[in-house]
């Protein structure tokens, strides 16, 4: 993992220093409620429904255990004892005090974590693929990019102030898992023939109200230009972005009204005055995050098939467990396992700091003291020798981390909506409660197989609707909260573009919604050809024949 | 009354606006006049010669301005005073400053003091900016 270095650790104590100042400024009345919110949005600090709420960056969802610990703690000690895992692999907060903000954000800085630009019309967290480092089909390990862009981009005087939140997605693995093609910008890290890392960038992906697959605006951008690249693409879009209408102002909006080839053109009338400048990133500067991020020292193991095996056969649930939550990892002998938090009864991405603990001790046990934050508000711990898998799924179902579904109907995607967010149209916890509760058949969703479902409590799409392979929205219909449903959509997998769902029609009422996903899945299991996953049987039959049953009765 | 914070120098220095100065939209504008361009003016490699140049900000969150002061000090070459006017206040000068302003002039109201206080709140950066050529690279940055 990157460690911080005297300058890291100045810069962020600096930073608190200023934050507090802010907060004290504010608090005796000089500086009125706009002013400080910009300056609160820009350290993380909503004000949202019921409290406030802090949202605390986890850069690419990297993070150790000592740093969880502490997270444990500030949930103890500010919140209620719970924190909540986002679908941009951050963890927030919902219920701190505004005048203790300070207080906690120094909490972070003693290990090294912040919550600067994690909201605000900026250059936010940078995300990528949870398996980092991990997975059997990473090309390379895109994290010490995301790092580099994590400094670049922090404090960063000129686009500190931009239309609008900006988003930067990095993968570097065959399947994307960062949804790079809906993001501001999105990231695809390769070697070219000669072994060199390039990347191809894709810009203007976003959901929200308008939501677009991003354009591939350069293919092999050479690892040296990257920062000079971005700048250029930043300041496009911070001159030409729109300001007047914060629904326009995304950068997907500026790309279609300048086409993606004239956005390019303009990137790069930029770009060739700073390109051959002193922006280019050195070999030398990325040696030290190559080497933050090197892979731990793995022991040569067996991969203990037999005693899995025996273990399967002991433990039925262990034996789903393993098959839907244990991924391959690239070195024999360990694998990456998904600790769910989408066990019934619990919002999805719900944590309590007693499990925060929990994780932190098995991150130090079984996966050299480090863990992951996944985009489906999971924890991961990436490097777990499989002899421990079975000590490790005991613990797990002790803390009510080891429901078996990842990746399953189940494990649903989901926003705070109504409960929490200020802008909710609708709730969203309680639909994915009354999901969990009507699929709780363990064999009935394990033989549905891979099935995203997603939900946002209203356009905005923290839930990511448009990308599940079925997506609820919350709408509101004169004043009372409905649901819109689409089909078919996903975030790009094994070699397929991604795709926004296909709203099936009419808006339903929250009672409803259960049985229409019912219908959608009776549709899907009477129609799928073997073993067909639900979004290939979705491409190859189309809406029509889900649109007709869920709408039947209603004619 | 507003003030006008001005580097001299290595240091800032707060003087009270006495003199407006005669400022001219880049329509009516002539080589050597005070120019005041909105934040989406185009930096246009003329107003090199301009005597002074001012970006009036709308608000303090449009960050077009600190693009536009990026362009007149990389792309023309403007090496005068530019100066940031309108809706600004002290928690952005610092961000104005690595863009390359050298004069800040706070609308009437805001404390002088504070706003002098808060010009450099951080001692190293992690990326290069207009303003560390201009400060000799006493600042330590990470990034080009
Ligand atoms: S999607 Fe809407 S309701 Fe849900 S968290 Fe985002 S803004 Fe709030």
């Amino acid at each position: 993992m990157y460690q911080y270095d005297e300058f890291d650790r100045q810069f962020l104590n600096e930073r608190v220093a200023h934050y507090r100042d802010q907060t004290e400024r504010y608090l005796a009345g000089n500086l009125s409620e706009e002013e400080f919110l910009q300056l609160r949005l820009r350290n993380g600090l909503y004000v949202q429904r019921l409290a406030p709420m802090l949202r605390v960056a986890v850069p690419y969802g990297t993070l150790s255990a000592v740093q969880l610990r502490k997270l444990a703690y500030i949930a103890r000690r500010y919140d209620r004892g719970y924190g909540h895992l986002s679908t941009r692999q951050n963890m927030q907060f919902n219920w701190p005090e505004l005048a203790e903000v300070p207080d906690i954000l120094e909490a972070l800085a003693s290990v090294e974590m912040h919550a600067i630009q994690t909201s605000g019309s900026c250059i936010r967290n940078v995300t990528t693929d949870e398996f980092s480092g991990a997975a059997a089909d990473e090309v390379l390990d895109a994290r010490p990019y995301c790092e580099v862009l994590r400094q670049w981009s922090t404090n960063h005087p000129e686009f500190e102030w931009l239309p609008r939140k900006f988003k930067i997605a990095v993968t570097g693995a065959t399947h994307d898992r960062a949804a790079i093609a809906v993001h501001d910008i999105g990231l695809r890290a390769y070697h070219d023939a000669n072994g060199q890392v390039v990347f191809d960038v894709y810009v203007g992906g976003g959901l929200g109200r308008t939501p677009v697959i991003g354009a591939l605006i350069y293919s092999g951008l050479p690892e040296q230009h990257l920062l000079s690249y971005i700048e250029s693409i930043m300041r496009v879009y911070n001159r030409y972005g729109r300001r007047d209408n914060k629904y326009k102002a995304r950068i997907k909006i500026l790309v279609r009204a300048m086409s993606a080839e004239g956005f390019k053109a303009k990137v790069e009338e930029d770009w060739a005055h700073i390109k051959g400048g002193s922006a280019q990133l050195n070999p030398a500067d990325l040696e030290p995050l190559q080497a933050a991020f090197a892979p731990p020292l793995f022991e040569d193991l067996d991969d203990q098939q037999a005693d899995i095996e025996q273990w399967r056969l002991q433990h039925p649930a262990f034996s789903q467990w393993l098959h839907h939550n244990v991924v391959p990892h690239k070195q024999r002998g360990y694998a990456a396992v998904t600790l769910s938090t989408k066990a019934t009864g619990v919002p999805p991405g719900d944590v309590s700091d007693e499990q925060m603990d929990a994780v932190a001790d098995w991150a130090d046990q079984y996966s050299f003291g480090e863990l992951r934050i996944s985009h489906e508000q999971n924890f991961v711990l990436p490097h777990v020798p499989r002899k421990h898998l079975l000590t490790l799924w005991q613990q797990a179902q002790e803390q009510g981390l080891a429901t078996a579904n990842a990746g399953l109907l189940t494990d649903m995607i989901c926003c705070p909506g109504g409960d929490y967010c200020s802008l909710a149209n609708a709730k969203s916890i309680p639909v994915a409660e009354a999901i969990q509760r009507r699929f709780d058949d363990y064999d009935y969703v394990h033989d549905l197989g891979e099935l995203d479902i997603n939900i946002s409590g209203c356009m905005n799409a923290c839930g990511h609707h448009h990308v599940g392979n079925i997506g609820i929205l919350g709408v509101d219909k004169k004043g009372q909260e409905f649901y819109q449903i689409s089909i078919g959509g996903h975030s790009g997998h094994s070699g397929h573009d991604a795709a926004l769902g296909q709203i099936v029609g009419p808006s339903f009422a929250r009672e409803e919604v259960s049985d229409v996903l019912a219908t959608i899945l009776d549709v899907y299991v009477e129609q799928r050809i073997e073993d067909e996953s639900f979004l290939s049987c979705f491409q190859r039959i189309g809406l029509d024949p889900f649109k007709e049953r869920i709408y039947v009765n209603n004619d | 009354m507003s003030t006008t914070i001005k580097r001299n120098g290595d240091e800032w220095q707060a003087q009270a606006a006495c003199i407006v100065p005669d400022w001219k939209q880049p329509e009516e504008w002539q080589p050597g006049d005070a120019l005041l361009l909105p934040v989406d003016a185009e930096p246009n490699p003329a107003y090199r010669d301009a005597s002074l140049i001012g970006i009036e900000f709308p608000a303090f969150t449009d960050g077009r301005g600190l693009s536009l002061a990026v362009l007149l000090r990389t792309r023309v070459e403007y090496s005068g005073e530019l100066r940031a006017t309108g809706a600004i206040h002290e928690d952005v000068l610092h961000y104005m400053v690595r863009c390359g302003f050298d004069a800040l002039e706070l609308p009437p109201g805001r404390d002088a003091d504070t706003a002098v206080r808060l010009l450099a709140p951080y001692s190293g950066h992690y990326q290069g900016s207009v303003s560390q050529a201009q400060e000799n690279a006493t600042r330590v940055q990470r990034w080009a």
